[in-house]
């Protein structure tokens, strides 16, 4: 973990770690969440078992990752996010960052193999952003990182949950 | 202790008696690893707490995925900060690297805050499946083991901590932290380590090691610590062990006589290749410094509440300087030196253009880059070099005046040498 953690960029302004397992009220009931980019029609959203979602641009060239309400919900106030420094090749299910709350740091894994090209610095800032907006990838949300796409990555997809599968996977969990 | 929890005690297996000792590692990955075995006990017989960190990382990531572990280790004394702590807020390093008493600096790799250890602290770490991990479940095992002692006031309060209400100086009854929690979670495996004081000899002092002195002047992204008044919870280690062992048994449905479930492991564990890796890893100056969250100080920051005044942390006659730096990955990436008034040089004076020696007169260093510039914060050994003392009215230098001296005292420099593993 240390050797990820090195190439990890640290990002996170000071809270103090206050734990919150209440559903806090601005929380927006899963999959009713929906920004619009600028790149107009995305593909849809994926989502991986350890509760991180993609979502591709129309061209399947580049992409949003994210971890998903389900798991900014569980995981409480994120007090401090690490983010990958850029560019990373990744590969499906590698390490690229990493979120600490209530005392606990888990793993943001990639969905797909490709190139992390860009990081979400608002959360080095202020990390509860990814609390209020995880599955936003407008300016002001909490998207964690930007993918380029091979081929590879887009087959990679193919492994991952739609929303309705993965509501109904969270609801088993 | 009830006559019927004597009988109890001898009808478990005392972890002393186990044989099942790792006698070589190959021993030990093979238990680490057996897919048949759903629950198993490991306690070590180290005291390193790199080494004992890097065992549980191990079983962190190679045991099966249905299965649960418990894993039972004590260090010699420590300082251990979390995943995402900067060791300049949270750690006297100067007393730390200074004192007779050898304390290490260790960061972990979970989240959380500071804690000390030492030989009368025992720590227990319990891994299982994610889609089982909750964050009070084994706290309370732990509670119901030290209650078997007789430790009747455990419980886990709101922040995950085992408490113990206890008398304080004015005979008031509060709660003392025993124990402190941190949680590490992946895909599939999830950790719980928490720490549980039971005799340590260091109670007094553990506040020295943890008063940073540099703390006033720092503002930092990262997480903060929670100071809490600790107590020792006095009962032996090897019943402590037993105890939780036996609660873990019990949950985990081990049967007392499946002695292949209870395994001893010692340094040999450092042959593993992932472990030795793993150990690496933890001891690289690159993890427990240059993993540090980005940081400023700043000699006008000054806006918390300071454990001491700040002209003592400061001292009045270096109000005429101010000093700043940026830190990332440990490293200074901006620094400032404002001289105000002691010398003919515009206010600001940024070291990464030129450099002003007080003691000399002026002197130009348009052609050097500033001697701080990228330097890392823990190996810059004397700040006085590049920082020396005001002149006096006689053109002396003033030792009382010394920036450099201060910044000394306020990152603890001096006597750093890099974590070695020593068995």
């Amino acid at each position: 973990m240390a050797s990820i953690a090195r190439s990890l960029r640290p990002a996170a302004s000071r809270f103090v770690a206050s734990s919150s397992r209440r559903a806090p009220s601005w929380r927006i009931s899963p999959f009713q969440v929906r920004s619009f980019s600028a790149s107009g029609a995305a593909q849809a959203k994926k989502y991986t078992k350890d509760h991180e979602w993609i979502e591709l641009s129309e061209d399947k060239k580049t992409g949003y990752i994210g971890i998903s309400e389900y798991a900014a919900h569980a995981l409480g106030d994120v007090v401090y996010v690490e983010l990958p420094t850029t560019p990373m090749e990744v590969k499906a299910g590698d390490a690229i960052g990493a979120v600490e709350s209530v005392k606990s740091a888990s793993d943001i894994n990639s969905p797909i193999s490709g190139t992390i090209v860009a990081v979400n610095e608002l959360l080095e800032e202020r990390p509860g952003t990814i609390n209020k907006g995880p599955e936003d990838e407008s300016s002001a949300g909490g998207w964690v990182a930007k993918v380029e796409v091979d081929e590879t990555g887009v087959k990679d997809l193919d492994d991952l949950m739609d929303a309705a599968a993965y509501k109904e996977f969270t609801a088993e969990e | 202790m009830a006559p019927s929890r004597g009988l109890l005690f001898r009808l478990r297996p005392s972890i002393q008696s186990i044989k099942s000792q790792c006698r070589r590692y190959s021993q030990f990955v093979a238990a680490a690893t057996d897919p048949t075995l759903k629950a198993r006990v490991f306690i070590s017989q180290t005291t390193n707490p790199y080494l004992n960190l890097s065992i549980e990382h191990y079983l962190l990531q190679k045991t099966p995925a249905d299965s649960t572990v418990l894993f039972l280790y004590a260090n010699s004394p420590c300082v251990v900060i979390g995943r995402n702590q900067n060791p300049w807020i949270e750690v006297n390093l100067g007393v730390l690297r200074n004192e007779k008493l050898d304390v290490k600096l260790v960061r972990r790799r979970s989240g959380g805050g500071t804690v000390f250890h030492d030989e009368g602290n025992v720590n227990y770490s319990v891994i299982c499946p994610t889609s089982a991990f909750n964050r009070d479940k084994h706290a309370e095992m732990v509670v119901r083991a030290l209650k078997s002692l007789g430790a009747e006031k455990a419980r886990v309060n709101e922040r995950h901590d085992i408490v113990m209400d206890k008398g304080d100086k004015e005979g008031i009854l509060k709660p003392f932290k025993v124990s402190g929690s941190a949680y590490k979670l992946t895909r599939l495996r999830s950790l719980h380590h928490g720490t549980c004081l039971l005799s340590s000899p260091n109670l007094q002092s553990i506040s020295k090691y943890l008063r940073a002195p540099a703390k006033p002047f720092i503002k930092a992204r990262g997480v903060d610590s929670v100071s809490s008044p600790i107590t020792n919870v006095g009962v032996e280690i090897s019943k402590f062990r037993e105890a939780v062992a036996s609660e873990f048994r019990s949950m985990y449905g081990i049967r007392p006589e499946a002695s292949d479930s209870f395994l001893l492991v010692d340094e040999k564990a450092r042959e593993v290749p992932e472990i030795a890796q793993g150990l690496d890893e933890l001891l690289s100056d690159d993890w427990i410094y240059g993993q540090t969250p980005q940081f400023t100080f700043s000699t006008e920051n000054t806006t918390t509440t300071a454990d001491e005044p700040l002209t003592s942390a400061w001292p009045t006659i270096l109000r005429e300087c101010e000093i700043g730096f940026t830190a990332k990955h440990g490293r200074l990436t901006e620094v400032s030196v404002d001289f105000k008034g002691r010398v003919d040089e515009p206010s600001k004076l940024t070291l990464r253009k030129k450099l002003s020696y007080i003691s000399s007169g002026p002197v130009e260093m348009k052609q050097m880059k500033s001697p701080l510039i990228n330097r890392e914060l823990h190996k810059i050994n004397d700040w006085e070099e590049v920082l020396p003392p005001f002149s006096g009215t006689d053109g002396e230098p003033d030792v009382d005046a010394s920036p450099g001296k201060t910044m000394n005292r306020l990152f603890g420099v001096g006597n750093y040498e890099p974590s070695v593993y020593v068995g």
